[in-house]
């Protein structure tokens, strides 16, 4: 793709996922806001976060704190780069598509932490130290589960991976693929009940001195982290963009809804987890789970 | 080469010697782990601009985490982690000097000096199925070994940090701070 | 381009050495070690690259190397939690006898 529109479309797809994100927040929140503040909320939400002042702290890492936001945003992107949205247009269909996509995925993992180290404040740093200890038990359930889509697909990138399933879904041959993504995925983007670096026992957490354009881009970003799980989950479980009678776009487009609906509902519908708890979960019982599920693609293939 | 794979490895490369200098020239710890990391991405470009996509991808992969628990291990076992004082810690430094500039004469002298066949890998092909089939065809048993000398390294790694001794606990007889400041005071 | 990239790879190599010599605490040590590895992959690829017409053992290699820069690590932790405990020491200096 040329390099002018992939940089216009990855920024399109990632400024109208963010928004949407929001929209469908707002919408699975308390029923007594209209439709009219579900689309307006955002948009005023944004507009007031990026004229506030930032406040300062004592002896902060100044050019990590900037930082922090703009590497979430960058990796958001750069997830984003290897799905193919139509059989003929993918920003840059490398042969390790999916590995790409794990590695941008795991670095999520640093700027959180550098995000929660650089005000110099106590509970930031829970936060990040939080998420180091989560980002690590996720981790290679993430990664198990990403790879085994490969193995019908017998090539890492996610061309061939979309390709190979033309006669049945992922989610069908590999069942246990997609709820362990979709706990995973949440957790990379420590959405709803795995919001444990910005809990509200921490008070904010990693976020807590983050103001201004820091805290609007750190959301916006975090957003945009959520849309690329959603899309290559649509790529690489539900299909991406095969279908009878639409468009493939228009496929993509509809499954990723479907994937960031359920991310964004999960926000409401769980309650926090403590972090011990996740860790234990993550170690006991995701990653034998992510291994049956390999082994069983594996014989399957055989 | 096209003219934007040069471009890219001279930047990368730079970029990599640069971010590993700083790794020992800056005062706060979080920060030398990231520039080692960044030395890592940077190392990790080369290897993609260079037809290795999936080498240098699992490499970028691997070091995310690692600098992570570098970062977590530094805050432990430092004394000033954050470089809020400038701090210079090093032996023999003159000797240190001496060996990397050596080393890196060296090694530059015979890379300049030697002459190297030229075979350069073919453009079509695709290195990460061909490591695939060599890795689970020819070589298994080079697979097989690292995998067991893996698990042996997270046994050993257990066995040697775990806070259970021969004497007992490692945090036996430590005694948690009261809860009530005056206690804590007297 | 194989002597420009092999320059690079020992300029690594060469900071490493400095680094892995003169620090005093074992982290940055530890440090040190992974540029010297780090070095040393980039060569291994180059050489593939350029040398040796695709054959994949060459990017096996860079595979083993990479597993046995996980190992050195994870035990190079241990070890450095290991001796803190028993000796109260993070940096090399507070290590003089070999005994006890």
């Amino acid at each position: 793709m040329n390099p002018v529109v992939s940089v216009l479309f990855v920024g399109g797809v990632l400024g109208v996922g963010a928004y949407v994100v929001a929209v469908l927040d707002r919408a699975f929140g308390p029923v007594s806001r209209g439709p009219r503040d579900w689309f307006v909320w955002p948009i005023r939400r944004a507009a007031f976060l990026a004229v506030q002042r930032r406040t300062e702290t004592e002896r902060p890492d100044a050019e990590a704190w900037i930082l922090a936001p703009a590497l979430l945003a960058a990796l958001a992107a750069v997830g984003l780069t290897a799905v193919p949205v139509t059989p003929s247009l993918a920003v840059a269909d490398v042969s390790a598509g999916v590995v790409l996509f794990g590695a941008a995925m795991i670095i999520v993992m640093v700027a959180v932490f550098l995000q929660g180290w650089s005000p110099n404040s106590l509970f930031p740093l829970i936060g990040a130290y939080r998420f180091a200890a989560m980002a690590l038990s996720f981790g290679i359930p993430f990664s198990l589960v990403v790879l085994t889509t490969a193995i019908p697909a017998e090539s890492l990138s996610v061309g061939a991976i979309v390709a190979s399933q033309e006669g049945l879904w992922n989610v069908v041959r590999q069942p246990l693929g997609l709820p362990v993504y979709l706990v995973t995925g949440a957790a990379v983007a420590f959405w709803g009940p795995f919001r444990i670096p910005e809990g509200t026992d921490l008070a904010g957490g990693a976020v807590l001195e983050a103001s201004g354009s820091v805290r609007a881009v750190w959301r916006i970003a975090r957003a945009g982290v959520l849309v690329t799980l959603s899309v290559m989950g649509a790529a690489i479980f539900l299909g991406g963009h095969l279908g009878p009678v639409l468009p493939g776009w228009a496929w993509t487009a509809l499954k990723t809804l479907v994937l960031l609906a359920v991310f964004v509902w999960s926000g409401h519908a769980f309650a926090r987890m403590r972090v011990e708890r996740f860790v234990w979960f993550g170690w006991v019982v995701l990653l034998p789970v992510a291994l049956v599920d390999v082994f069983a693609s594996g014989i399957l293939a055989l | 080469m096209s003219v934007l794979g040069v471009t890219a490895i001279v930047v990368f490369g730079v970029a990599s010697v640069v971010t590993g200098w700083l790794v020992f020239r800056t005062d706060s710890m979080v920060r030398a782990a990231y520039w080692l990391m960044a030395s890592f991405v940077g190392v990790g470009a080369m290897l993609v601009t260079l037809d290795s996509q999936f080498l240098g991808l699992i490499l970028i992969l691997m070091m995310a985490g690692e600098m992570t628990i570098m970062a977590i291990f530094m805050v432990m076992y430092m004394m000033n982690p954050a470089g809020l004082n400038p701090m210079v810690m090093v032996h023999q430094h003159r000797t240190a000097i001496a060996a990397g500039v050596g080393s890196f004469l060296l090694l530059a002298t015979v890379a300049l000096v030697a002459d190297f066949p030229a075979d350069p890998a073919p453009a079509g092909a695709d290195p990460t199925a061909e490591l695939g089939f060599e890795l689970l065809g020819r070589s298994m048993l080079v697979f097989e070994s690292a995998g067991v000398a893996l698990l042996a390294v997270m046994i050993g790694a257990v066995a040697v940090a775990g806070k259970w001794g021969r004497f007992g606990d490692a945090d036996a007889g430590s005694v948690e701070p009261p809860l009530d400041p005056e206690e804590a005071a007297s | 381009m194989i002597e420009l990239i092999l320059v690079f790879s020992a300029a690594i190599f060469g900071i490493g050495v400095y680094g892995a010599l003169s620090q005093q605490s074992f982290v940055m040590i530890m440090m040190g070690l992974e540029l010297m590895i780090n070095a040393t992959v980039l060569a291994i690829v180059v050489f593939w690259w350029g040398t040796t017409g695709g054959d994949p053992r060459g990017q096996l290699l860079v595979v083993v190397v990479l597993a046995v820069m996980a190992i050195e690590a994870a035990m190079g932790f241990a070890l450095v939690t290991a001796v803190y405990r028993a000796r109260k020491a993070d940096i090399t200096e507070k290590l003089k006898r070999l005994r006890n």
